[in-house]
């Protein structure tokens, strides 16, 4: 069966943001881009944005969330993409229906925040590893993917007051030997350089990602948004500079691997 | 194997032994040990079983009732250990057994002494034709015509005859009698067969063979009459893992766990018949699973298995190999390091690897279940893999007798097991291979040289569902072409001769000597007592013994810190084998004195005069520290390492000191360790500049806090230059007729004139000039939990401008130069720069408790002590895989010795000043002290220091040392310390 990906569509400018980061996950998930679009209250920018897409616009019906999370489960779907909310500004680190999206959905879901650049290509990936193996597992597949599409796959991990190394004793070979036993516990066989740095994962993390011209993170999560859950997701939608895809963990503990 | 002879190993003593002899003598070609205990003399015993064994495995007559032992080899018995009684014990014993004849006679019992042996006297109760000389299958009825004879007397028994005896012994003044009986006599005596079980179990545990290994024999395991069975007395408490059997009648049973077989002599010689087959079938050895000796990794975790590979090194001081699993798996890394073989330029020097010994091609991803077990007693590597077709087993090891040599042995089904290239390529390196006369040989280049290894396998498929793999390899180092390949060819064909059980032999021996003068033991601390022996074990791994002995930072555990030479080497390891092993500390000595060009080189870049040991060193000796490098923040960093942490120069010649000190090795003092001294002094001389004022200073550097850089009067640096200028002109001037007493005394005026930062009002001293005035700060005000790195944690700018260190620094002075610091300034020091040290370093928590334990914080020094020695094996660093935290190996037996024992050399004298934790019910150190084995055994109430020949000693509150002798000298805990039981 061939897989797709969904890049859902409202009728907004940013349905075209969304549209080509689509593109660009749908070539990372080697499956085909169907755009979708929910009616609500109309779809005439949805429909010239397919179009400009060069996609033929499928339209469905019902309240959005549940119409998108039933489309997402289908067994032919690999991924999903969707705009983070209708406009720039918000308090919340995406809209409603992105985020109840996101908590729903047991696929990956692509976020595209309003005001992000249409990528043509995707060329680097930034995938931040805490360290634990339910996060490394559920990333595994992403970062095997990447690697095949030559893409540059970035494996950053933020160490923070809990997770510093408690000695240090010659940082320039330390760094080295603890990077190299990270990936090889993380990512053994990918082709994927790694990055460390210091600081609150949340911040560090969408910060690292801008500075190194991400074109796209991919991050795990438990798909839970209560508060003191998900930081460094919040953050990165909140900022909503990169687009960011995120991977359900589906089981397994959280036990530090490192 | 420890048997008893009359009734176990012959029905009497005018039978035929000449199976027994035949086993024997085979048992020991194929390297078993084999020990008779008996009660009577070597005529008896040798001309009834007149073995001649010529090893590798060795034959003891434990005889005289445990008063003499006699190892035989192929030309006969030669005594090797005799208890000989005093003149008072002699005739004590005589007095003793005629009081109990005279006892027993009173009651009516005609019993007589009927003869005096070596150190015993034996008493016959039953004087009778009949009983002369009774057969041990008669016991039954001896032992009944006995008690009926003490009956008709009005005594209950044996026991009570026994009970008459020890009462007469202790009435003459034998305190310690040993009283046995074998039913017709009752004996008293100054030792027993527990002796002889102490002494060969003792001895076998030197040659690297524990309780666990040993099979002991006997045929009275019971109780006889009420009394110890005879053969029971062997069942000593340091046998306690020991398999016991008895082939004996046994009428009373015999003792809890011992394994009753029966059946006399026939049954004891087939077990030794059985032995002999399994053995001559090249079985895998045991390991004495002791699990205070044995490390254990069951299964592959891919997590954490690079982890498990480098705490399972065997490593023989000149290679080293990871304790990876003999098959493939896709989280193995098998790999093998040989010490001081780099390639690379520049700070990319790195070890070179070499050719893989060690895998068979057996797919360990495919449902096989492995279990490793490290011996740390042997470096004895055992593999244990359950497969579907039945179980396969290994022992490997990287021989401590033959450094260079590696041997496996292998058996199992000949389908998962199937024999392979003998020799595999290191990942990512091009290789030269070739075979010379049926061995295989390969070769790995590099940029300075490279590495020749040679390897050949032997079949045995003893039956059909089993094959047996040996697989013998030689290593050399490959500078000049073919020699190398002939040497490793040589090395390898003259390990083939000696064969398997040879090897074994004679590595297991090796490791037991090398324990023997090294091993520190702590009673009431089974977890820390094992940490200790596994940082004891890899630092004895990692040293070669000969030529020159390049250590780096991860030794040979691992590629981590690219195998390169830092003051770990000189300070930290060194130490430990310059007290138990001085020639691996003279060897790593070498490596320093043969880059003394390129160290005269350096200083002469530097503007500089003398020799300038260069912060990181490798192959040549030139400095191979990075200019630059990123650090955990990703970002790229200056390394200022190279150029400012200049104290390594002090450090060497420390290093230097450290091995005179412990060995008094003349020749090196006015040799190679002169030159040192001098070389070194000659470098702070040019380096240090004098104010207007006359002091002297040295600015821009880096002291062992590398968390300050650039700084001036760094008080670690100027101390140690002072003590290195001191020494130097010290040696100078002491040497008649020495032309550069002028150049000695400019250095002495330079050394006086060096700035230290102490201040004699608070007792401190400052770091480097200005530390009090940076923000001060203190370690629990910045982090939830110590050891944090601090400048990771802060940022290298917040730390430089604050008094948070990251390892001791002034302190570390109060370690290594005691007496170079103002008396009593520990205490403040202490006081002030503790709580101001994140311990960043691996190297700071042993050094910590050296300290803590010199300054009676005995539970703070027990805490640093536990951290130190568990960096490693709870990979606290996260880069354990990347290879062992040598120096804080280093740390944890200067902690023990240093501080808690406080045991150092001081001049020509030995200072011991002990500290004992309430934890610990005893601590026990021995080292090697000019010569001298002494060992200091402390206890809470008292300590004993022993020495095999007379070693001055420094005691605390004793004004002169004293001498200690063999008998040695006992300490008694008083309220002011210590004082000498007299």
């Amino acid at each position: 069966m061939m897989r797709k990906v969904i890049a859902a569509i409202d009728d907004t400018a940013a349905a075209r943001s969304v549209l080509a980061t689509g593109r660009l996950v749908a070539e990372l998930f080697e499956a085909s881009l169907e755009a979708v679009h929910v009616r609500d209250d109309g779809a005439r920018t949805a429909r010239t944005a397919a179009a400009v897409a060069g996609l033929q616009l499928r339209e469905v019906d019902g309240p959005v969330v549940d119409a998108l999370v039933l489309e997402a489960r289908a067994s032919e779907v690999a991924a999903l993409t969707l705009g983070a909310r209708a406009t720039p500004a918000g308090r919340r680190p995406a809209g409603h229906v992105a985020l109840e999206v996101i908590t729903a959905v047991p696929r990956p879901v692509a976020v595209v925040p309003p005001d992000v650049r249409p990528q043509r290509d995707l060329r680097r990936l930034v995938v931040p590893l805490n360290g634990t193996w339910a996060t490394a597992n559920a990333l595994a597949g992403v970062i095997e993917l990447a690697c095949r599409c030559d893409l540059d796959v970035v494996i950053l991990h933020v160490l923070d007051e809990e997770s510093l190394p408690p000695f240090s004793d010659q940082p320039h070979h330390e760094a080295e030997a603890w990077l190299r036993e990270f990936m090889a516990r993380q990512c053994p066989a990918a082709a994927a350089r790694a990055e460390l740095r210091v600081g609150v994962p949340a911040h560090a993390v969408e910060a690292t990602a801008v500075e190194m011209g991400a074109d796209l993170i991919a991050l795990s999560w438990s798909q839970e948004l209560a508060p003191g859950r998900a930081a460094v997701v919040r953050e990165v939608l909140e900022r909503g500079r990169i687009p960011v895809l995120l991977v359900p963990i589906r089981q397994g503990n959280s036990e530090r691997a490192p | 194997m420890v048997f008893d002879w009359d009734g176990t190993a012959v029905p009497d003593r005018g039978a035929d032994a000449t199976g027994v002899r035949d086993v024997v003598e085979g048992l020991s070609g194929l390297g078993m040990d084999v020990a008779v205990v008996s009660g009577t003399h070597v005529e008896n015993i040798d001309g009834q079983l007149r073995a001649r064994p010529s090893g590798p495995g060795r034959l003891h007559l434990c005889l005289n009732r445990g008063s003499e032992v006699f190892v035989v080899d192929s030309v006969g018995p030669r005594c090797v250990y005799r208890r000989v009684a005093s003149p008072a014990e002699d005739a004590a014993l005589t007095a003793a057994a005629e009081l109990v004849v005279d006892r027993l006679r009173a009651r009516g019992l005609d019993a007589r002494i009927v003869s005096a042996r070596l150190n015993r006297r034996k008493i016959d109760l039953i004087p009778e034709p009949e009983w002369s000389d009774p057969p041990k299958a008669r016991i039954e009825e001896l032992l009944l015509a006995v008690e009926e004879r003490l009956h008709r007397c009005g005594f209950d028994g044996l026991p009570e005859v026994a009970a008459a005896a020890e009462v007469a012994a202790a009435e003459v003044g034998l305190s310690d009698a040993r009283v046995t009986s074998d039913a017709k006599h009752v004996e008293i005596g100054l030792t027993d067969k527990s002796d002889s079980a102490r002494w060969i179990l003792d001895d076998l545990w030197r040659r690297g063979i524990g309780p666990g290994l040993v099979l002991i024999i006997g045929d009275e395991m019971g109780s006889l009459g009420g009394l110890p069975g005879s053969d029971s007395l062997m069942l000593v408490p340091e046998a306690r893992r020991s398999t016991a059997v008895s082939v004996g009648v046994e009428p009373a049973g015999v003792l809890p766990g011992v394994i009753w077989l029966g059946g006399g002599p026939a049954t004891f010689l087939s077990l030794l018949e059985d032995q002999l087959r399994r053995r001559a079938q090249g079985s895998v050895p045991q390991l004495d699973e002791d699990p205070a000796w044995i490390l254990t990794v069951e299964g592959l975790d891919p997590q954490l298995e690079r982890v498990h590979e480098a705490l399972l090194t065997i490593a023989d001081g000149r290679i080293g190999t990871s304790g990876s699993p003999l098959g493939a798996h896709p989280s193995a890394t098998p790999a093998v390091l040989a010490a001081g073989l780099y390639d690379g330029e520049g700070p990319e020097e790195q070890l070179l690897p070499g050719p893989v010994w060690n895998q068979l091609p057996i797919d360990l991803d495919s449902g096989i279940v492995v279990r490793r077990m490290l011996d740390l007693r042997t470096g004895v590597l055992r593999h244990e893999m359950d497969t579907a077709a039945g179980p396969m087993h290994a022992v490997s090891l990287s021989s401590l007798s033959r450094p260079g040599c590696v041997v496996l042995r292998v058996q199992g089904p000949p389908r998962p097991l199937v024999p392979g290239p003998s020799l595999v390529p290191p990942p990512g390196r091009d290789v030269e291979v070739g075979e010379t006369d049926g061995t295989d040989w390969m070769r790995v280049g590099g940029s300075h040289g490279g590495v020749v290894a040679v390897a050949i396998d032997t079949e045995r498929r003893d039956r059909v569902e089993c094959l047996t793999l040996d697989r013998l390899g030689a290593y050399e180092p490959d500078s000049d072409g073919k020699s190398s390949l002939d040497a490793a060819l040589r090395s390898l064909g003259e390990a083939g001769r000696r064969g398997f059980d040879h090897l074994l032999v004679d590595h297991r021996a090796a490791w037991g000597g090398r324990w023997e003068q090294a091993e520190v033991v702590i009673e009431g601390d089974p977890e820390l007592q094992k940490a200790i022996r596994f940082a004891l074990f890899h630092l004895m791994a990692s040293v070669a013994d000969s030529e020159e002995a390049s250590v780096g930072a991860r030794g040979l555990t691992g590629p981590g810190y690219r195998g390169h030479v830092f003051w770990d080497s000189d300070v930290f390891v060194l130490p430990f084998v310059a007290a138990t092993h001085p020639r691996s500390a003279r060897a790593m000595l070498e490596y320093r004195i043969r880059r003394l060009p390129a160290a005269r080189e350096a200083a002469v870049a530097a503007g500089c005069a003398g020799a300038r040991f260069p912060w990181e060193s490798a192959g040549t000796g030139v400095d191979v520290t990075p200019r630059l490098a990123r650090d955990h923040t990703g970002r790229a960093r200056a390394i200022r390492t190279g150029q400012q942490e200049e104290h390594v120069v002090a450090d060497v010649v420390w290093a230097a000191a450290c091995y005179l000190d412990w060995s008094g090795d003349q020749a090196f003092a006015s040799g190679p360790g002169r030159e040192l001294l001098v070389e070194t002094a000659r470098y702070w001389a040019s380096r240090i500049r004098r104010d207007e004022k006359g002091r002297g200073h040295i600015y821009g550097v880096i002291g062992p806090d590398e968390y300050h850089e650039t700084v001036d009067d760094d008080a670690f640096t100027n101390v140690m230059a002072r003590w290195n200028l001191r020494r130097a002109a010290r040696v100078v001037t002491d040497d008649p007729g020495e032309s550069m007493r002028g150049e000695a005394g400019r250095w002495l005026e330079l050394a006086d004139s060096l700035v230290d930062g102490f201040d004699p009002n608070t007792g401190l001293y400052e770091q480097f000039a200005g530390f009090f005035e940076l923000e001060p700060l203190v370690i629990r005000d910045l982090a939830r939990r110590r050891p944090v790195a601090a400048d990771l944690l802060l940022g290298a700018e917040r730390v430089r401008g604050a008094q948070v260190i990251k390892q001791a620094d002034v302190l570390m002075l109060h370690h290594m130069v005691p007496d170079e610091v103002a008396p009593g300034s520990l205490v403040p020091n202490l006081d002030f720069y503790e709580p101001r040290t994140a311990h960043g370093s691996s190297l700071s928590p042993g050094v910590h408790a050296a300290l803590f334990a010199r300054v009676g914080r005995l539970e703070e020094a027990v805490d640093a002590l536990r951290l130190a020695a568990r960096i490693d094996l709870d990979d606290l660093t996260g880069t354990t895989a990347s290879g062992l935290h040598l120096a804080a190996m280093g740390s944890v037996w200067q902690a023990l010795a240093y501080g808690f024992a406080g045991i150092r050399p001081h001049g020509g004298v030995l200072q011991v000043d002990p500290r004992l934790p309430e934890a610990w019910s005893a601590l026990e150190i021995p080292v090697l002290f000019r010569g001298r084995r002494i060992r200091v055994r402390v206890e809470p109430a008292r300590a004993t220091i022993e020495a095999d020949g007379p070693a001055e000693i420094e005691l605390p509150g004793v004004p002169v040392p004293t001498t200690v002798e063999s008998a040695g000298v006992r300490l008694r805990r008083s309220r002011e310390g210590w004082e000498v039981e007299t």
